[in-house]
């Protein structure tokens, strides 16, 4: 039934092409609001993710490492590999001032071959004195300690449906997966060194493994170092280069440095784009309301001559260009939040950098914010159209054309 | 009720450089009173379509004084002149009028929602439809519609408030020599009924149904011989 509240909705539906265009360009303002602030968030969320999962201040690996460990890259492009150095330098590295607690782990990379489930990097650390891994493990897994052959894995490995992933002809039972990072973490396998000793014996047998021979448990590939809170971790890492021959020295902001310039980069490329295709929606949305309004003077001439008075017929174009506007901003978020969760993986790799989707708060947020902007865009367009409508005269309105 | 102009003029500024203006309506008096029905013609632009939108209140006088039943239309506010426009005066602007996103039968009964929150009087609209000869074309959108089926559903909704002063710019102009009758005959039937009408017209006819035939020309109103 006819109404004055619904008088806008019929006018919007009786001029359909251009209330599509109009939709159209609030879906573009909200798109470029609502995506380029949850990828700039997305990647923001993905630094912190890593630098809080790396959980060691410095990362100590041998220096012959080579081409298999590039502290720069290795959270956006590792293959997976293996290294070693003596296990002695654990102990050297604890003896050093300003270190809380240190902690070995051992790599290993299981083969593509028909023995493994996958080629995938496999980290294996020291239950009793490991502080990086553990504490996330804690957080999902709650029936106490991992056991031998029990793996945790990251949220890109797949295992069957059985649970279980094989590395050299051994069953290993998936307990927990990680949620992403949008690193490299994400395709790792983590275990107990109790647990990655039995998959090298295998691999020695198997002839799979690159070195001859050696002794698992006089080895490791990386020692992960906590700082204490006094220290400053430059000044410790500088000194472990200078007190421990044969290694590499790393230290958490080395590590996401790369991720931290891409991101730079990226923030700036985004925000630029963000903007331009906001005004661009923004001066498109008020050129087309306003040649609408345009078009039907005439209408409103005719409202005003049936005693439609100036609130009337300003409430009626409010009505108008915050509907379209609503709708528009609503569309354009929710087609934006559906295509940034499901190619948030490729939309990472394309970026190079980690990608994870903010928190669901900071999502609402986002969204919200998005709506108000393309609402305000609804407000000026409305603004300047009743401008129009109040400073035109009816009577020579009705005249024309006449 | 009773509508009544004071020395009402209104000038124009003239097109081109200077401050010239020109006067389209001339000092003018007139009363139109309940159950009269008052027929103006004259030349195009003699003035008389600007005469009539300043007795409707939507066109402000450069002088004079519009009366309606006492009250000074152009000393009350915008919003106080349109409620009264929409319950007590009846205008039928010229050319077409519709919204084109509306039926013809919403498009009649559009005065009845622009205030009231109570349902539409849907069955006043359709006996107003039946009278104009547009029952069957009323679920019609208005870019169905000839010229001529456009004003006289103007003709409808200008009376469906059942207004007590009805202005009628042109009512008859596009329609055929029966529907000028039909339309002549119904603001005819609502003077009688207690409205004051004032049309409009170039139509010969009209004369038969006015109660007083004036002409306006240069701005100025004076009595027809008839």
């Amino acid at each position: 039934m006819l109404s004055l509240k619904n008088l806008s909705f019929r006018n919007l539906k009786g001029y359909a092409g251009r209330t599509a265009a109009l939709v159209i360009f609030a879906m573009l303002m909200a798109v470029a609001v609502f995506g380029g602030t949850m990828v700039i968030g997305g990647v923001k969320t993905g630094l912190k993710t890593v630098q809080n999962r790396l959980g060691a201040d410095i990362m100590v690996t041998p220096e012959d490492a080579g081409s298999e460990f590039d502290a720069q890259t290795v959270l956006l492009q590792m293959e997976p590999g293996y290294f070693y150095m003596e296990r002695s330098k654990a102990d050297e590295i604890a003896q050093i001032s300003g270190i809380e607690r240190v902690s070995p782990q051992l790599f290993m990379a299981s083969a593509k071959a028909g023995c493994c489930s996958a080629k995938l990097q496999m980290i294996a650390f020291d239950p009793a004195t490991d502080f990086t891994v553990q504490p996330w493990i804690a957080d999902s897994y709650k029936e106490g300690e991992m056991g031998l052959m029990d793996v945790f894995v990251g949220s890109n490995v797949t295992p069957n449906d059985d649970l279980i992933i094989r590395f050299y002809d051994n069953d290993c039972r998936v307990i927990g997966q990680f949620a992403p990072t949008g690193s490299t973490l994400d395709n790792c396998v983590y275990m107990t060194i109790d647990t990655v000793k039995v998959l090298i014996e295998s691999s020695f047998v198997k002839g799979l493994n690159k070195y001859t021979e050696y002794d698992p448990d006089e080895v490791v590939s990386a020692v992960m170092v906590k700082v204490s809170p006094d220290a400053d971790i430059e000044t410790v890492a500088e000194e472990i280069r200078q007190k421990v021959s044969g290694v590499s020295v790393s230290t958490s902001t080395n590590m996401v440095a790369g991720i931290s310039e891409s991101l730079d980069g990226i923030s700036k490329t985004v925000s630029v784009f963000t903007v331009i295709f906001w005004l661009i929606g923004m001066l498109m949305t008020v050129l087309l309301f306003a040649l609408m309004i345009n078009e039907r003077r005439r209408e409103f001439a005719s409202l005003s001559a049936m005693g439609a008075s100036r609130k009337i017929l300003s409430g009626i174009v409010t009505k108008e260009a915050m509907a379209v506007n609503l709708i528009g901003g609503i569309i354009g978020i929710v087609l934006s939040a559906v295509i940034l969760f499901m190619f948030r993986g490729l939309i990472g790799q394309s970026l190079g950098v980690g990608f994870v989707l903010p928190s669901a708060g900071t999502v609402i947020l986002l969204a919200l914010a998005a709506l108000v902007t393309v609402i305000f865009a609804g407000a000026v367009s409305s603004w300047i159209a009743i401008r129009k409508v109040a400073g035109m005269d009816a009577s020579l309105v009705l005249k024309e054309g006449e | 009720m009773i509508l009544e102009a004071q020395g009402l003029t209104k000038d124009f500024p003239r097109a081109g450089k200077g401050s010239n203006v020109f006067m389209v309506v001339q000092p003018t008096d007139l009363t139109l009173r309940s159950g009269e029905m008052i027929e103006i013609t004259g030349r195009s632009g003699s003035g008389k379509s600007t005469l009539l939108n300043m007795l409707a209140g939507m066109l402000t006088p450069t002088s004079g004084k519009v009366l309606l039943d006492g009250a000074d239309l152009y000393s009350l506010d915008e919003e106080s002149v349109a409620k009264l426009r929409n319950g007590k005066i009846g205008l039928i602007p010229q050319g077409h009028t519709a919204l084109l996103s509306l039926t013809v039968l919403e498009n009649v009964l559009l005065p009845s929602v622009l205030y009231h929150k109570d349902a539409a009087p849907e069955s006043r609209a359709k006996e107003l439809l039946e009278k104009v000869g547009l029952t069957s074309l009323m679920d019609s959108k208005p870019n169905e519609l000839s010229g001529g089926e456009l004003r006289r559903m103007a003709i409808a909704r200008a009376m469906l408030m059942k207004p007590g002063i009805i202005l009628a710019d042109e009512p008859t102009a596009g329609l055929d020599d029966e529907n000028v009758i039909a339309v002549l005959e119904l603001l005819r039937g609502a003077a009688d009924d207690g409205a004051a009408v004032l049309l409009v017209t170039h139509e010969d006819e009209a004369a038969q149904y006015a109660d007083r035939v004036l002409t306006m020309d240069g701005g100025k109103l004076s009595k027809k011989e008839r």
